[in-house]
């Protein structure tokens, strides 16, 4: 399949695209060709290009010049609704599913084909159908809101087979998933393959490509920076394509330094979601916690930092008790936060980046002296952060919703590291960066604890958990399944600790 | 091409968007003139000449526009945090009862000090009202929607009970009160037919204005009122926000309903105040909730009531199609603000 390819037409034919979005060339001139049973892998940095070539294919954007071709006919002017009946499936990095419903009812949701008095019996044995011919295996009858991450994302890939769809976009779908859950995910791309369809996938993780992909295009600044067959590329040159530079892994730690006195004490902690929980991080130390996303990471973050009421036990930051202190007061004590939500809790994205950095400290110079903002001196301050974090914005007055999302977090992250926290949360703070930033990100949080600051770091992500944490945690249901130094680490140990089972 | 083409089609600025929304507004207007039978150009003249012909009119529209501004610079301001406030219309009522009450307790002052304390009590008795809103609001989680409105029911019956009691004047056949003393009574501009209160008005919209934008609450306001979860993650207090916005709202409220007992009546008279607090929320939404421009937003109010008056006595169309106009441009001005995604 990977080397016949090559006589097949193309599936997808995109030339010439160009979208502007006022002086920034988001996509400059950019061609990309899809065949019937090939994977392209799509790669590039934040802010490269990919969502917006993505969005003018699915017309949620129109281009303001080039052509699209799709099974031999031209498409231009299109709507989402029209991408999706010519054979187009977007799938994307939330899903678009309605929790209280079941498999067979979210598949019939505004799809026509269910009849105008819905064949739910119909529609279920042909889901049945189609899960088993594609390796799915869903229930039918379901509910989204009992299933895992990797299956609600099945029910979007089925939701796309069974409208018929020749070509499916995939905006980078393992970001959420477990181990095993990505090895299924790339099972179920394989057969897709296997049936002649069209896959654009997305994503920022290479050992993935190299997995699954039969070709690359590489997108930097807008443009094609490289396109080539996977098969002989290795990691390191995807990543020098990506980003015009080699990046290794972050700077190793080094383990071997005693840890100084206790920051960050908790006994017996609970809250609803959140089993009793009893650890300690020290000065010059980073825990890193592990772990499948929906096993009580939110209620544990949210409670340390003061946003959820703990139920039973005692947070104590640099020996003072305030397991029932408000935010602002912990954040007085040192204490920084970088949450996962970026969108609604870490930033205000219709305010500028100036104010988003000035966020939780408008009370203190320079951004704030008494009752009045000083303005003149905060405005200096948010270019030097600008500067000092690579945050590539126009200027200070810039609407943070316009930035793409590597310079939204990096915004998060100056405004967090620049008050020179004792201690750190970070949930997710490196989710959905490009490996130039997450490098960024974790070197910054390195440096912090060098500086002899404690960090908690909590991540799905186990290969950035492991590279830069003194001790693993790993959290499921609730709980921490077990903890134990970085040198000790049994990688099936963790495995087993992530699907929940005990030591 | 394509681009300067949209360009023309849709003006960029929220100013402009505006004023295109005031130009289909007049447009309408016309066309419902035209349909009752009159010139639409002589109507609008006639409108322009109420509401600007001499000094006597021109005192008039800046008195009606006056309360209009500072209770809606109040209620932008707690539309900006995020707390929808219906309760300006409660707030002004008994404001104005608490600058009467103040003013005849303080009827052996010198005019100065009665017209300030009388001023202030205004102000106090609003802030209280919306104090206790704020207090069902937060103390037993009633959505501050019905909180506010319901409390305006009560406190216009709270005044027509003052009325009928403490501050009524014995045998008047009226609900009201006696007359104010005339140390308490607000002096008139030199020159216009108008009472100092737009002044008051116009320094109240800079203040909130500046609150708004040059303080560190200000800015809390503005988080809260974009996403309470950023809010409540920079460690702002919602509560200690709600506080504020609505206690200031309330005394702004409060301040407007003195300044229309001491600088027009100059008494408390029942229903004194009637519409004025939901005009205000009308006024508020026009000015796109920024202070500074509630100030032209209530003065297009207020000259266009003083003025359909003058129309109605002219050339007779009736006043009551100003209200239609109104309403027009209201909701024109919220398709070209809220429109664009």
């Amino acid at each position: 399949m990977r080397n016949g390819a090559e006589s097949v037409s193309a599936l997808l034919e995109m030339r010439g695209i160009v979208r502007r979005f006022g002086d920034l060339c988001a996509n400059d001139n950019i061609d990309l060709d899809v065949r019937p049973g090939e994977i392209l892998g799509l790669l590039g940095e934040n802010g490269s290009g990919k969502s917006t070539l993505m969005k003018v294919l699915f017309g949620m954007l129109t281009p303001d010049a080039g052509s699209i071709n799709f099974r031999g006919r031209p498409l231009a002017g299109h709507t989402p609704a029209e991408a999706m009946a010519a054979g187009i499936a977007m799938i994307h990095q939330h899903f678009m599913l309605i929790d209280a419903m079941t498999v067979t009812e979210n598949v019939m949701l505004g799809w026509p084909a269910a009849g105008r008095v819905l064949r739910a019996k119909d529609v279920a044995a042909r889901v049945r159908e189609a899960s088993q011919r594609f390796g799915l295996d869903l229930d039918p009858d379901a509910q989204i809101a009992k299933l895992p991450l990797g299956r609600r994302q099945r029910v979007e890939i089925l939701k796309a087979i069974l409208r018929e769809a020749e070509l499916l976009i995939l905006d980078e779908p393992t970001s959420n998933l477990a181990p095993a859950e990505v090895a299924d995910l790339l099972t179920i791309l394989r057969r897709l393959r296997a049936e002649n369809k069209g896959i654009v996938f997305i994503t920022h993780k290479l050992p993935e490509v190299l997995e699954v992909c039969d070709n690359v295009v590489v997108l930097r600044t807008g443009r094609v920076a490289g396109r080539a067959p996977v098969a002989g590329a290795s990691q390191g040159q995807l990543a020098e394509m990506m980003i015009g530079r080699d990046v290794s892994t972050p700077r190793k730690i080094d383990t071997a330094r005693p840890p100084g006195e206790p920051r960050l004490e908790v006994l017996g902690l609970s809250a609803p979601g959140l089993a009793p929980l009893t650890f300690e991080i020290r000065s010059g130390e980073i825990l890193g916690v592990a772990g499948v996303d929906g096993n009580g990471q939110i209620e544990l973050v949210e409670t340390l930092t003061g946003l959820r009421p703990a139920r039973a036990g005692q947070i104590a930051l640099k020996g003072c008790d305030v397991t029932r202190s408000t935010v602002a007061a912990r954040m007085r004590l040192g204490l920084a936060y970088m949450p996962a939500d970026r969108a609604y809790t870490a930033l205000v994205k219709t305010m500028s980046v100036a104010e988003n950095l000035m966020l939780r400290d408008s009370r203190r110079p320079p951004y704030g002296r008494g009752p009045i903002l000083t303005r003149a001196s905060g405005a200096a301050k948010a270019r030097a952060l600008m500067a000092d974090y690579d945050i590539r914005a126009r200027d200070p007055n810039f609407i943070v919703a316009r930035l793409s999302g590597g310079n939204q977090q990096k915004i998060v992250v100056a405004r967090e590291l620049d008050r020179g926290p004792a201690v750190l949360i970070a949930h997710q703070a490196a989710w959905g960066l490009d490996p130039g930033a997450t490098r960024f990100v974790l070197d910054r949080m390195i440096a912090l604890r060098d500086e002899g600051a404690a960090i908690l770091y909590v991540s799905s992500e186990l290969e950035e958990v492991l590279a830069i944490s003194d001790r693993v945690a790993v959290m499921a249901r609730g709980g921490f399944a077990g903890i134990v130094p970085r040198p000790d680490v049994d990688m099936r140990q963790i495995g087993l600790w992530m699907a929940g089972r005990a030591a | 091409m394509l681009q300067a083409r949209r360009v023309r089609l849709k003006p960029s600025g929220l100013a402009g968007r505006i004023l295109l929304a005031l130009l289909l507004s007049v447009i309408c207007a016309a066309a419902l003139i035209a349909l009752s039978g009159h010139d639409p150009l002589a109507a609008f003249a006639a409108i322009a000449r109420g509401a600007a012909g001499s000094e006597h009119q021109i005192g008039a529209s800046l008195n009606r526009s006056t309360p209009y501004l500072v209770a809606g610079v109040g209620v932008a301001l707690c539309f900006r945090g995020g707390v929808i406030n219906i309760g300006a219309e409660g707030q002004i009522a008994v404001g104005g009862a608490g600058a009467a009450a103040t003013a005849l307790a303080f009827s052996a002052a010198p005019a100065p000090i009665a017209i300030v304390a009388a001023l202030l009590g205004g102000a106090l008795a609003g802030a209280a009202w919306a104090g206790v809103a704020t207090a069902i609001h937060l103390g037993r989680r009633v959505h501050e929607v019905l909180a506010t409105l319901l409390l305006n029911f009560v406190a216009l019956l709270l005044v027509q009970q003052l009325l009928a009691g403490p501050l009524g004047q014995f045998g008047a056949g009226f609900l009201q009160s006696p007359l104010m003393p005339r140390s308490t009574w607000l002096p008139r501009l030199p020159g216009f037919d108008a009472h100092p209160g737009f002044l008051i008005a116009v320094v109240a919209a800079a203040a909130c204005s500046f609150v708004l934008w040059r303080t560190p609450f200000g800015f809390a306001l503005r988080v809260a009122g974009s996403s309470r979860l950023a809010a409540a993650y920079a460690g702002f207090s919602l509560a200690r926000l709600t506080w504020g916005a609505m206690l200031a709202a309330g005394a702004l409220a409060g301040l407007a309903g003195g300044i229309e007992v001491l600088g027009v009546h100059r008494r408390l008279i029942e229903g004194f105040s009637l519409g004025f607090g939901f005009k205000a929320v009308t006024v508020a939404l026009l000015g796109a909730m920024e202070p500074l421009a509630v100030v032209p937003a209530a003065l297009f109010v207020g000259l266009l009531e003083s003025g359909s008056l003058a129309m109605q006595r002219q050339i007779g169309v009736p006043s009551a199609l100003v209200t239609v106009i109104e309403g027009l441009t209201m909701l024109f001005v919220l398709v070209a603000t809220v429109a664009r995604k």
